[in-house]
């Protein structure tokens, strides 16, 4: 059965009507509404392995490839309903004849869609997390219903560690039937003027959304067809979270969410993508982080994905590179899953266009045939090649440029051809030998990098490379390290803004710090390995800020969003209470507990609460 | 007006005018861009995120793919929109996706392609608002986005796309290209004219083109003079000048070198951002280099406090002069 979402504009549902191309606005799905019983929100979209046998009541039209099925989870036919819905669209027919014209479709695919996993062997995400996964679904599918009390699994990690992809696989493995909640498309103004001349509410996504929820959380999936027998069972994912705006949008978001978590029958993945910390500023991020913890508070279980290791992202990258014959080194692979960050799928990407093989600049500094392993100067521009064409991960190309200043090389001897002319001589103790490698600025420049980390990064790493005895050197570089964070202090906390050619301050600060480094360093420890750390400087500010963030969420949720005070109000009376009474309430059962300090709590700052009441109002925008 | 030959075009700046229109013309990053030029031969592009600072190529790199890859098909198959287009959710969301189930009849390999230029300035909103619609339409729609910081896009973008990286351009790439705009205008010149401009656009291709323009049209001639008079900066000459006569030890002439630049109503911020290149590219010993760079450093924290003084700027040139005495030999 296709229950269509509003997905597409030119979708229709008249349910009498077999194939109505109607383009007109007014038979979008918001007619839904006015017919409550047409539970026609959500689009269903059919796991990709699931063939036709596991459900009689549908038919599905057969093409060779598999995409094919993707593409046509759209249009699938339900018979046997009192409404037959098609919604075919446009551009999906059209593609999918010009594939079959073609008959190729390999050249019209992102990789990453090409080597879509289709089994769990070849999911490249750490197979412990996979089974945890697989096995909660596994649980969750076997018993009948009703009798597990949490039936959502929230699913976290960065973008790229192949979230959504193990959720796909692992349907398909049980010959489930995945349900996924697409974001709709939003109303054109046109439209929405059309729709209240014709008498059409508007409804906001959210509301959609909401109603969505509501509707899977009462009737569950009402089944397609009079067939029950064979069933599949179904699995509800929910990828892409509805933005919302403001605090209000947001707590009625999360309260749809939790009921959703409460009462569920079928099972549930609920996706949510991490962020670095760097867009803190950033209130979606917030909001999904408390989100997910109220979720996790509600009983939902929670499963994290860890970045994917740089061996399995290779195991991946020469995978696809058998199959699509194109001859790169084990360094280029190495390098390509380095600098992705644990990123599958920009590694694939990036591969792709790596693959893309230049015949002009054949001879250029990176082509394979010519690449020697015994010169540095070789691997040199191989890594920066590399790593400046690709890589989310700029840091790598920074500890390139990061270690040729800490290493210092210099020429061994006097070069004796500084022009005797206009020679100003220096003082023995102020001159240095030459330098083994361009100017500074420019190896900074071809780094990408900023004032700002690089400074951090000299300073936390210097120390290992000065040589024990050389304590004046250690004074010199200090100071100069010291002066440029006094030159750059004026741009703390915009770090990302600046282009680092953009502005003489920042390249002046960026400046003295590597030619501080640089000329300092006179008596450089001897070479030997040594690993770039990450700078250390600010961590006591981040993790303050960290734990700061982290009081205010827990009182948040503790009072259900109500109200949040003064921090070091919280930290000071609010948590030493909660641990007293914990220790003291250790017998209680979980519940009472809960419920007794927070109605001490009450009454132990009521003083606090007209205070909180101010504030409240004041930082509604904050939240 | 010397000549009638550029009455018809004389409205449009050579910056335009002079755009590649195709890939393999573009000028540096030759890493980049000939793997580009691949891409616009066989199809198939990846999603792609270009990043580098201004005046590198990145949207005239795209702009020129995709007119190479689509040919006559271009007009219908690539949507533009930049920083100035209204770009929020909702923009996203209904042209991007309009555009995307549009249908418009290509060939095998070939894809419609929304070029997102500026895309660092796009709220984190209207970005999250994308990630679904590129996944969704991948099969028939790639996207392109220019921006110059790449950290400044979302990961879950930055997941979906292959990252390539501008770096600024080379004088003698800048130079190259200078020569073809200055033969096919004839433009009446000077070597050190043409330096000059490359001085003043510091690895930018578009500010050099605009000041070569702006020269030729103000004054028919690029020379040193004319080129620094149009670009309103203190003359490189004078100020490396007054390096030099610091280091060696001429302190009163060049404090007259510096008031002479100062009664020329240069404003000291002016004066310093030309003083701290100068003093980049100078060629001196490794200590003085540092300390002068330093010193520029402080200086020009202090301006920007608002002490945009005279005085800070001879206190400059003495702490140089200072700098100096410490390092030299006896």
């Amino acid at each position: 059965m296709i229950l269509s979402s509003d997905e597409e504009d030119d979708c229709d549902y008249k349910p009498n009507l077999h194939r109505s191309y109607t383009k007109k606005p007014k038979s979008r799905p918001f007619i839904t509404r006015t017919n409550p019983r047409q539970p026609k929100k959500p689009r269903v979209s059919g796991s990709r392995s699931r063939s036709s046998r596991d459900s009689p009541s549908l038919f599905e039209v057969g093409f060779p490839e598999e995409d094919f099925e993707e593409l046509f989870s759209g249009s699938k036919v339900s018979a046997g309903t009192p409404w037959l819905w098609f919604s075919v669209r446009r551009l999906l027919l059209s593609s999918i004849l010009a594939r079959v014209g073609s008959g190729t479709s390999n050249l019209n695919e992102l990789w990453v869609d090409k080597y879509k996993p289709h089994s769990l062997e070849e999911l490249a995400v750490h197979k412990k997390k996979v089974e945890e996964v697989k096995s909660w679904f596994e649980e969750r599918l076997k018993t009948t219903k009703g009798n597990l009390i949490n039936n959502v699994v929230v699913i976290n990690g960065k973008a790229g560690v192949g979230k959504s992809t193990t959720v796909h696989v692992i349907a398909s493995h049980f010959g489930a039937r995945l349900c996924e909640w697409n974001t709709p498309t939003p109303t054109i103004w046109q439209e929405h003027v059309h729709n209240t001349n014709t008498g059409i509410q508007y409804t906001s996504k959210l509301d959609e959304f909401v109603n969505f929820i509501e509707k899977i959380r009462k009737y569950g999936l009402i089944p397609s067809s009079s067939f029950e027998d064979a069933k599949p069972s179904i699995i509800l994912l929910i990828d892409d979270l509805p933005m919302t705006n403001g605090r209000v949008a947001f707590e009625r978001l999360q309260s749809c969410l939790l009921h959703l978590v409460r009462s569920t029958q079928l099972p549930t993945a609920i996706l949510v993508s991490d962020y670095d910390e760097t867009d803190s500023t950033d209130h979606t991020a917030q909001r999904l982080e408390q989100l997910r913890l109220s979720l996790e508070n509600a009983g939902a279980c929670k499963v994290s994905f860890n970045p994917i290791t740089i061996n399995s992202i290779k195991k991946t990258l020469s995978r696809i590179c058998r199959q699509e014959k194109c001859s790169v080194t084990d360094e280029q692979l190495d390098l390509i899953a380095k600098a992705c960050g644990g990123d599958i799928r920009h590694a694939i990407t990036s591969l792709q266009l790596f693959c893309v093989k230049p015949d002009l600049v054949l001879n250029g500094s990176f082509s394979t045939p010519s690449y020697s392993y015994g010169k540095e100067d070789d691997i040199d521009a191989l890594v920066r090649g590399i790593s400046l064409l690709f890589g989310r991960d700029e840091t790598l190309s920074l500890f390139h440029a990061l270690g040729k200043f800490l290493h210092n090389k210099r020429e061994t001897e006097v070069a004796n051809a500084i022009t005797p002319g206009d020679a100003f001589l220096v003082r023995d103790n102020f001159s240095r030998l030459s330098l083994k490698m361009d100017a500074p600025e420019k190896i900074l420049c071809q780094a990408h990098g900023q004032a700002r980390p690089v400074t951090d990064f000299l300073h936390e790493n210097v120390l290992d490379f000065i040589s024990d005895e050389a304590m004046d050197d250690a004074w010199h570089v200090s100071s100069y390290l010291s002066d440029s964070d006094l030159l750059l202090s004026s741009f703390r906390g915009m770090l990302a803004r600046y282009n680092e050619a953009e502005n003489v301050l920042q390249s002046a600060a960026a400046s003295v710090a590597v030619r501080g480094v640089l000329y300092g360093n006179s008596h450089p420890s001897p070479p030997r390995w040594h690993a770039i750390r990450k700078p250390k400087l600010w961590q006591v500010e981040k993790s303050m800020l960290h734990k700061q963030k982290e009081i205010v969420r827990q009182r948040f949720i503790a009072y259900n969003g109500s109200s949040s005070s003064n921090v070091s109000d919280v930290a000071t009376e609010y948590m030493p209470v909660l641990k007293w009474l914990e220790c003291r309430a250790s017998g209680f059962e979980d519940n009472q507990a809960l419920v007794y300090c927070n109605k001490t709590h009450d009454e132990s700052c009521n003083r606090m609460s007209l205070d909180d009441r101010e504030s409240d109002d004041d930082e509604i925008e904050e939240w | 007006m010397a000549s009638s030959s550029h009455g018809s075009n004389y409205d449009i700046p050579w910056v335009e005018k002079y755009r590649p229109s195709k890939v393999a013309d573009i000028v540096g990053n030759p890493d980049a861009v000939s793997r580009l030029q691949v891409i616009a031969r066989d199809g198939n592009m990846p999603n792609l995120i270009l990043a580098g600072p201004p005046g590198t190529g990145k949207t005239t790199s795209i702009l020129a793919l995709a007119h190479e890859l689509l040919g006559p098909n271009s007009k219908e198959a690539v949507l533009e929109l930049n920083a100035s287009d209204d770009r929020g959710i909702d923009v996203v969301r209904n042209k991007i996706k309009m555009f995307a189930q549009k249908k418009v009849t290509l060939p095998p390999g070939q894809h419609k392609i929304v070029i997102l230029d500026e895309a660092d300035s796009m709220t984190s909103g209207a970005q999250q608002a994308l990630r679904r619609t590129m996944e969704i339409y991948s099969n028939s729609t790639r996207f392109a986005l220019a921006c110059n910081t790449s950290s400044k896009i979302i990961e879950p973008i930055q997941s979906r796309c292959a990252i390539v990286r501008f770096s600024r351009l080379s004088d003698q790439e800048i130079l190259g290209r200078l020569m073809v705009v200055v033969g096919a205008e004839q433009v009446p010149y000077v070597p050190e004219g043409l330096e000059a401009i490359i001085f003043t656009a510091d690895g930018d291709m578009r500010q050099a083109l605009n000041n070569l323009q702006a020269t030729y049209s103000g004054f028919h001639f690029v020379n040193q003079e004319n080129v620094f008079k149009v670009c309103d900066q203190p003359h490189p000459l004078h100020v490396k000048n007054m390096v030099r006569q610091v280091l060696e030890g001429k302190f009163d002439e060049a404090c007259s070198g510096l008031k002479h630049l100062y009664d020329l109503g240069y404003s000291p911020t002016d004066i310093i951002t030309t003083l701290f290149r100068i003093i980049k590219n100078y060629d001196m010993a490794e200590y003085l280099k540092l300390e002068f760079m330093k010193e520029t450093g402080f200086a020009h924290m202090r301006i920007c406090d608002g002490v945009g003084s005279y005085l800070q700027l001879c206190g400059l040139l003495a702490k140089f002069a200072l700098a100096r005495d410490t390092a030299r030999a006896a």
